[in-house]
């Protein structure tokens, strides 16, 4: 087997949602040993609540809290060591952890570590060349805004993403899903990887300090510029390119199916009138440059909608491709799980569970990239609730079973959350049709081979 | 003494694209040294505006500027065996390769991975496109509004009955650059063991699709498909408007119902038809009525902070004039001013996140095109005056 990248290296991941996590997920497929801690009455909330996902077959069950989706797809591979990081006793194993660890990773609000001593100068008596990676919604220190609460879905308003989403001129609008979580995932992968070179050469540990604000920001940079160079106050295209023209979201074959496309020359326009059967358009003063295609776009819109309604999206797509234009169809969940291209990639792995856990095989999302010489893969799926309690306290910090017993009987470790409930379940069929799922299919097992 | 995480590791850039720029500007933020590696007439990126007041110069592009901080640049015509021996020779001397061709183009330059990597074993060669390497639709073309909709992002960005809608700027070729960014480092930190580089296969689909945690998982956990939100309905978690703009609350946090009755003033929100997520979910549009009401006369910019004193999750949307005056963003030093050769001094977007021990640096503007030429040819590779003359008569740099 090649090396992993971060192999012999162990990660102290005290984080909680989905930045940090998924972080921490990705350096375990990376080779890195990542003890993901959580407190008893604080189980991940993606193990609760509104943001876990989904249950095998829709039912929460027993041990429900280690079975749900996107816990299990954010926290794959790791170890889990329950600790009451609110008690001087947890706290004091979380050093003893520190002292053998390279990295801890947490995303407390800014004042959260420095109470509990185990900020940055504090974590360096204990490890001097540890690496800690704290992501916080404003960042830390003394701005106005650095002990706001803050999560993705409050935050894209606040870093300008709503400003310059939205349905064309109409109003500010958020992504579908979590957006500005993810770019601190990789921030943090990206700076860990730097400062763990760093410490290779050095001896030296590093403070990584991210704010999901400022990164949101940075990927508006062009719009920051054109403010302040040019005055200009940017705003919502819907689907439309600033450049490029027609580019849109047209509806396809079926209900709910769609196709986009985007056309960015003369040349492009020509072959997609011959393809729509209308090649005396290419020459249609209307359409026949970029000016006048930006100026007749809602025309043009409404001839390319004609065209595509009744033709299937992925046909559709080779059409378009084929003929040079960028082309391609609104997947859904459901789809990229049929589609050839993410298969030929490998980009959904089948995670065996346990037999214990009573979840079968499961398909989850792999990584968005490969490298040629070290093949990766998800090590397995989220770590059951304290499943590794026994292994770090009483193997790698040597406790003996007496002292072990005393923390399970004062709950500074369990393996049972003492607090959250399952998100509530509703009636698939229910949920369709009061517009909460597109759609359910009863023989998804069978057909993906998980049954 | 090492200043930056990445110092010693150099990098050749020859991407011409968001998505490769902001890659290669984000490992020279962190110390490596970055040769922006452009085709005589210029990277396509100087051609996408915004413009320094709004003049379509190529050492004008915004964008570019943006994006290439911190490197320097140098022309080279890859399309000549002149151009492809130059770079050849410069191989050895460099760590990374960024770049974004179609793939399988450099391969037919005989610069593909295993060409340049059996003349340094050690290279790590980043490739970032629209679908990756191999697979059906790699030679496919992407563009920003491809990879939302084949990411499956876009199926649920907007609102049933209405087509589903993409993301506002370039935040899929961002991400690209981003994670490319992340996989690299890692890459490099691992050959400090193995002496060996990678290629790296970055695909700017599967980026926006990783994101989409509980959309992909639903399908294999229960069978069920997500969807865009309902048009009308509870608007807790978009944008509200108020006074001079939009604010933004999501439930949870610190603060409770009754705290967010009290917040908007609205005791009706106490009422029994909202008292859960359920009931408000069904009675989401009285919801609405009430608490926009409740704001149309308030401003985003005093209920941010009182939002806070409650300890809830709130936003406002903010607009790019705002982020470019904004405390927050200045406390944290987020722009740096910077003296261009042709722009004057500008101020511009810096650091993406703090590193204690090794700070960001802005030490250098993006290149003017060919601007380090001599220094690479004539001083790097000994050509003399004659032979730079001559390459550049040739069109090869």
């Amino acid at each position: 087997m090649p090396r992993l990248p971060l192999e012999g290296i162990r990660i102290l991941d005290s984080t909680y949602v989905f930045a940090l996590p998924y972080a921490g997920g990705h350096l375990a497929d990376l080779g890195a040993e990542v003890i993901k801690i959580e407190g008893p009455g604080r189980p991940d909330v993606t193990r609760t609540g509104g943001y876990a996902g989904s249950f095998p077959e829709n039912r929460a069950g027993e041990e429900w809290w280690n079975k749900p989706s996107t816990y299990n797809l954010l926290n794959r591979g790791k170890k889990s060591l329950v600790l009451d990081m609110g008690d001087e006793r947890g706290r004091d194993l979380f050093r003893e952890m520190v002292a053998v660890s390279d990295v801890v990773m947490e995303n407390f609000t800014p004042r959260v570590m420095r109470r509990w001593n185990l900020d940055y100068p504090n974590l360096r008596k204990i490890k001097p060349d540890i690496i800690l990676i704290s992501n916080t919604g404003y960042g830390h220190g003394d701005g106005p805004y650095s002990g706001y609460p803050a999560q993705a879905t409050t935050q894209e308003a606040t870093h300008g993403h709503c400003w310059v989403t939205g349905y064309l001129d109409g109003e500010p609008a958020k992504a579908g899903a979590s957006f500005v979580d993810f770019l601190s995932t990789w921030s943090a992968i990206f700076a860990l990887g730097a400062a763990l070179r760093y410490r290779n050469r050095t001896g030296k540990g590093q403070w990584i300090d991210i704010a999901m604000y400022q990164a949101g920001v940075m990927f508006l940079s062009e719009y920051l510029m054109d403010s302040s160079i040019n005055g200009r106050e940017g705003g919502r295209m819907g689907n439309r390119h600033p450049f490029r023209a027609p580019q849109g979201c047209y509806p396809a074959l079926g209900r709910d199916q769609w196709i986009t496309l985007s056309v960015g020359s003369d040349e492009e326009w020509e072959s997609l009138c011959r393809l729509m059967g209308r090649g005396e358009l290419a020459a249609d003063s209307r359409f026949a440059d970029i000016l006048s295609r930006r100026r007749n776009h809602d025309e043009a819109d409404e001839i390319i909608a004609a065209w595509t309604a009744t033709t299937d999206k992925y046909e559709l797509m080779h059409l378009l491709q084929g003929a040079g234009i960028p082309s391609g169809p609104v997947l859904t969940g459901r789809d990229i799980h049929y589609d050839p291209h993410y298969k030929h990639r490998g980009f959904l792995e089948r995670v065996d569970f346990p037999e214990e856990r009573g979840v079968g095989s499961r398909f989850l999302m792999g990584r968005p990239y490969k490298y040629s010489n070290t093949p990766m893969s998800i090590k397995g799926p989220g770590p059951k609730f304290g499943q590794n309690n026994e292994e770090m306290l009483k193997e790698l910090l040597a406790l003996d079973e007496a002292t072990y017993q005393s923390l399970l009987d004062e709950t500074i470790i369990t393996t049972t959350p003492t607090s959250g409930d399952p998100s509530p379940q509703m009636e698939p069929a229910r949920a369709v049709e009061l517009g909460l799922l597109a759609a359910y299919d009863p023989e998804y097992l069978q057909k993906l081979g998980q049954a | 003494m090492l200043t930056g995480a990445l110092e010693g590791v150099k990098v050749l850039d020859l991407s011409g694209d968001i998505a490769g720029s902001f890659c290669a500007r984000l490992l020279a933020d962190y110390g490596a040294e970055v040769l922006k590696v452009e085709p005589p007439g210029g990277a396509a990126l100087r051609r996408m505006g915004p413009f320094f007041h709004d003049d379509p110069h190529p050492d004008k592009s915004l964008f570019f500027l943006a994006l290439n901080l911190n490197k320097k640049g140098a022309t080279l015509n890859l399309e000549t065996v002149t151009g492809q021996a130059i770079l050849k020779r410069l191989v050895p001397h460099v760590d990374v390769i960024v770049e974004t061709y179609r793939p399988g183009y450099l391969g037919s330059l005989g610069l593909g991975y295993e060409d340049l990597a059996s003349l340094n074993p050690a290279l790590t060669m980043t490739s970032i496109t629209p679908f990756g390497q191999e697979g059906p639709y790699s030679q496919y073309r992407g563009e920003e509004i491809v990879n939302y909709a084949m990411g499956m992002i876009m199926s649920i960005s907007g609102v049933q009955g209405r087509e589903p809608l993409k993301h506002g700027g370039f935040q899929a070729q961002y991400e690209g650059g981003l994670f490319a960014a992340a996989t690299t480092s890692m890459a490099l930190f691992g050959s400090e063991f193995t002496g060996q580089g990678e290629h790296i296969d970055v695909s700017i689909t599967e980026c926006i699709a990783s994101t989409m945690m509980a959309t992909q998982t639903m399908y294999p956990f229960m069978g069920g498909t997500q969807v865009r939100r309902r048009a009308s309905g509870s608007m807790f978690g978009h944008p509200m408007p108020c006074e001079d703009g939009w604010i933004i609350v999501q439930t949870g946090g610190g603060a409770s119902w009754e705290d967010l009755a009290e917040f908007f003033q609205c005791p009706e929100m106490l009422e029994e038809r909202f008292a859960d997520r359920a009931q408000r979910a069904i009675n989401g549009e009285e919801l609405d009525r009430i608490v926009i009401e409740s704001i149309k006369e308030r401003s985003k910019w005093e209920l941010f902070p009182k939002a806070a004193e409650y300890r809830m999750l709130f936003g406002l949307v903010q607009t790019p004039s705002e982020l470019v005056d904004c405390p927050q963003l200045e406390s944290r030093n987020f722009f740096r001013e910077i003296e261009h050769p042709v722009m004057g001094k500008v101020k511009v977007p810096a650091e993406l996140f703090k590193l204690s021990e090794t700070p960001y640096k802005l030490e250098r503007s993006a290149p003017t095109l060919g601007q380090d030429n001599r220094e690479i040819y004539v001083d790097g590779l000994e050509y003399d005056d004659r032979q730079f003359t001559r390459l550049r008569q040739l069109g090869v740099i």
